[in-house]
C-alpha cells in the first residue's frame, strides 16, 4: 500500500475505497440499520399493523417480563444454545479429530457426506424427520418395536423427548458444517508440536489439551460464536417439526416473535421481544468475541 | 494454512520409514484394532447421516400405502413414478421452483458483487474511518434475523416493495461474512505490485477491480456464491411472512402447505422434497472443493 500521489489522480484514488464500500453500506443501512432502529421504535408502541402505532413507552417490556410464554421461549432457546455448544460443537471436534487421523482413507467421502444435510432445505429435513419420528407409523418406532417390543415412544409429543428430537436434528444438520472448520484447523497445527509433545512423553489427553486445543483456538472461537448466534435465533426446525409443541416445550424466541406479530398482530410486542433478543445476543457475542479475541486483525 | 494445502503432505512420506515415532495423534497409536474401531465408528455415523435421505428417496418411488412399510424396502417394489407425476401435474411445483431458483440467483449475483467490491476496498486501501466501518460491518454478524423480521416486514410492505421478486432477495444482498471472506482472501493472495503495475499502465481504480482483481477472486467468489445460493434457496421464515399468495410461493412454502394439508400428502411431499434437493446437492457436489475450502480458509486465517 503505497501512499497515493498528490493531485487529481491521488484524489480519485482516495475516494475510490468509499465508492467501493458504498453499495454495501447503502444496502446495509436500508436492510439492517433502518430495521433495527424501526424495531426499537416499534418496541415502544402498541400497533396491530394498521393505523398509527401508539406510543406506550416501556410497557411492552414490562409485559414481556411477566409473560410466561416469553420466559418459556427464552428458556427453550437457552437449552438449544446449550445443546449446540455442549453437544454439537464437541461432536464436530471429535469427528474432525477422527477424520484427521493420518492415512485415513475416504476422508473426502466422509467430509462431503457429513456436510450434505447442511445443503438441504429445512422443510425437507423437517418433513423427513417428522415422518421418521411419528409415534404411530414412524420408522424409528417400527425399528424399536421390532427390536425391543417397545415402540410407542412419543418422540415429538413428550416435553423432554421433543427437545431431544429437535436437538438431534440440529446435530444432524450442523455437525458436518462445523467439522469442516475444525478439520481445516487441525490440519494447520504444525506437526513439530505433536512430535515435541511426544518426546516430552505427553499422553493423548495431555497432547490434546497442550497442543491441539491451543493450536485450534481461533477456529474454536469462531465456531463457538457462530453456533451461539445460530442457535439463539432457531426457528425453522422447531416450527416445522413440532410447531413449538407439545404445549410450548420447543417454543423459541424467534418463534415467539413470529407468533406475536403474524398470528396475533401484536407488532409492537413482537418488536419488543426482538429487541430483548438483540440485546442479549449482541452483548453475549461481543463478550465472547472479546474473551476469545475474534476479528482482531492479525 | 493456505487453502491449497490439505492432507497429502502428511499422508505420503509418513507411511513407511518410522511408523512408531510418528504416532503423534492418539487415534493412530491403537494400530490395527484402533483403526478398525475408527472406520467402524465413522461408517456407523455415515449410516446415521445417510439413512434418512435414502429412506426419503426410496419412499418417493413407492405407492402411498408402502411408504411406511416395515421393514423398509430400500429398493421400492413396485417402484412407481406416479407420485412425481401427481406432484408435477396437480401442484404448481415448477412455478415454485422457478421463483426459488430465480430469486436465489438474483440475491447471489448482487451479494457476490457487493462483497467483492467492499472486500477489495477493505483489503487494499487506506482510508479514514476504515477501522470503524469494518467493525460496524463485522458486528452485524451478531444480529439475529428474528430481530429485524418484524420491522423489515413493515418497511417492505409499507414502502410498496412487497413485490416478491424484489423483497425475497432483500435479506441476502449484503452479507458481512462475504466481505470478510473476500478481504481475507485478497490480503493473502493478491500482492500490491499487481495493482501498482495496473496503475502505471493507466487503469482506473474501478478498472483495476474489474480487470485485475475480480478474475483472481474466482475461488472465494465460487464459495460465496454457493453459500449465498443455499441460504436464499433454502430460506423459510422470510418467505413465510412475506408471501400470502400461493402463486408466488417459494419451494419450501409450497412443500410446507402440502405437508400441512388435511390428509398429509406424503406421496406428494416426499417426491417434492427429493426434487427440491436436487439443485442444491448438485451445486454442492460440483463445487464442493471450492465451498469447503473457501468456508474454512476464512476462519482459519481470520
Amino acid at each position: 500500500m503505497t501512499p497515493p500521489p498528490a493531485g487529481r489522480e491521488g484524489r480519485r484514488r482516495q475516494l475510490a475505497p468509499y465508492a467501493f464500500i458504498a453499495p454495501f453500506y447503502v444496502l446495509y443501512g436500508l436492510f439492517m440499520i433502518v430495521p433495527i432502529a424501526a424495531g426499537v421504535y416499534l418496541s415502544m408502541t402498541e400497533w396491530v399493523g394498521l393505523g398509527t402505532p401508539e406510543f406506550v413507552g416501556l410497557d411492552n417490556f414490562a409485559n414481556l417480563a411477566r409473560d410466561t410464554s416469553f420466559h418459556k421461549a427464552l428458556g427453550n432457546s437457552l437449552i438449544f444454545v446449550l445443546i449446540s455448544l455442549l453437544v454439537v460443537v464437541p461432536a464436530a471436534l471429535l469427528i474432525a479429530q477422527a477424520l484427521n487421523t493420518r492415512g485415513l482413507r475416504a476422508r473426502d467421502l466422509f467430509r462431503v457426506t457429513f456436510f450434505i444435510p447442511m445443503v438441504l432445505s429445512p422443510i425437507v429435513i423437517a418433513l423427513v424427520y417428522s415422518l421418521l419420528l411419528d409415534r404411530d407409523y414412524g420408522l424409528v418406532n417400527s425399528v424399536l418395536r421390532a427390536l425391543f417390543g417397545t415402540g410407542t415412544t412419543d418422540w415429538l409429543g413428550d416435553p423432554t423427548l421433543a427437545k431431544v428430537s429437535v436437538g438431534f436434528v440440529l446435530l444432524w444438520r450442523w455437525v458436518g458444517y462445523l467439522t469442516i472448520f475444525f478439520l481445516a484447523a487441525l490440519q494447520a497445527v504444525p506437526r513439530e508440536r505433536y512430535e515435541a509433545a511426544e518426546i516430552d512423553g505427553a499422553g493423548p489427553w495431555r497432547t490434546f489439551t497442550a497442543v491441539t486445543l491451543p493450536g485450534i483456538r481461533p477456529v474454536t472461537a469462531f465456531v463457538v460464536v457462530t453456533s451461539f448466534i445460530g442457535a439463539s435465533q432457531l426457528f425453522d426446525e422447531p416450527f416445522l417439526i413440532t410447531g413449538g409443541g407439545p404445549g410450548e416445550e420447543t417454543l423459541t424466541v424467534a418463534m415467539f416473535v413470529y407468533r406475536a406479530a403474524f398470528d396475533r398482530q401484536q407488532f409492537g410486542y413482537a418488536a419488543a421481544a426482538g429487541v430483548v433478543l438483540f440485546v442479549v445476543v449482541f452483548a453475549i457475542s461481543q463478550l465472547l468475541n472479546r474473551l476469545l479475541s475474534i476479528g482482531r486483525t492479525s | 494454512m493456505s487453502a491449497a494445502t490439505p492432507a497429502p503432505p502428511a499422508a505420503a512420506p509418513a507411511a513407511r520409514p518410522a511408523p512408531d515415532r510418528k504416532g503423534n495423534r492418539p487415534r493412530r497409536r491403537g494400530s490395527r484394532s484402533g483403526r478398525v474401531a475408527l472406520y467402524l465408528t465413522l461408517s456407523v455415523l455415515l449410516l446415521v447421516f445417510v439413512a434418512p435421505m435414502v429412506w426419503a428417496v426410496s419412499g418417493s418411488f413407492k405407492p402411498r400405502g408402502d411408504i411406511f412399510e416395515y421393514p423398509p424396502n430400500l429398493i421400492p417394489s413396485p417402484a412407481t413414478l406416479e407420485n412425481f407425476g401427481n406432484l408435477l401435474s396437480g401442484q404448481p411445483f415448477w412455478r415454485w421452483f422457478a421463483i426459488s431458483v430465480t430469486t436465489a440467483l438474483l440475491a447471489t449475483a448482487v451479494a457476490v458483487f457487493v462483497c467483492a467490491l467492499a472486500g477489495f476496498a477493505f483489503a487494499k486501501y487506506r482510508f479514514a474511518g476504515k477501522r470503524v466501518l469494518f467493525s460496524v460491518m463485522f458486528s452485524s454478524l451478531s444480529v439475529p434475523f428474528a430481530v429485524i423480521l418484524v420491522p423489515l416486514f413493515v418497511l417492505v410492505v409499507k414502502s410498496g416493495l412487497s413485490n416478491p421478486w424484489f423483497a425475497l432477495i432483500v435479506p441476502w444482498v449484503a452479507p458481512a461474512f462475504g466481505i470478510f471472506m473476500m478481504q481475507q482472501y485478497i490480503i493473502q493472495s493478491i500482492p500490491d505490485e499487481i495493482l501498482e503495475a495496473a496503475r502505471i499502465d493507466g487503469a482506473s481504480e474501478f478498472g483495476i477491480f474489474l480487470r485485475v482483481v475480480l478474475p483472481l477472486l474466482r475461488p472465494p467468489l465460487g464459495a460465496l456464491a454457493v453459500w449465498q445460493f443455499l441460504q436464499s434457496y433454502n430460506s423459510f421464515l422470510w418467505p413465510l411472512v412475506l408471501i400470502s399468495d400461493t402463486d408466488s410461493y417459494t419451494l419450501p412454502l409450497g412443500l410446507n402447505i402440502l405437508f400441512r394439508a388435511e390428509n398429509r400428502s406424503f406421496d406428494l411431499v416426499l417426491p417434492g422434497a427429493v426434487l427440491a434437493s436436487v439443485p442444491t446437492i448438485l451445486v454442492f457436489l460440483l463445487l464442493r472443493k471450492q465451498l469447503l475450502e473457501g468456508l474454512s480458509a476464512g476462519a482459519v486465517k481470520g
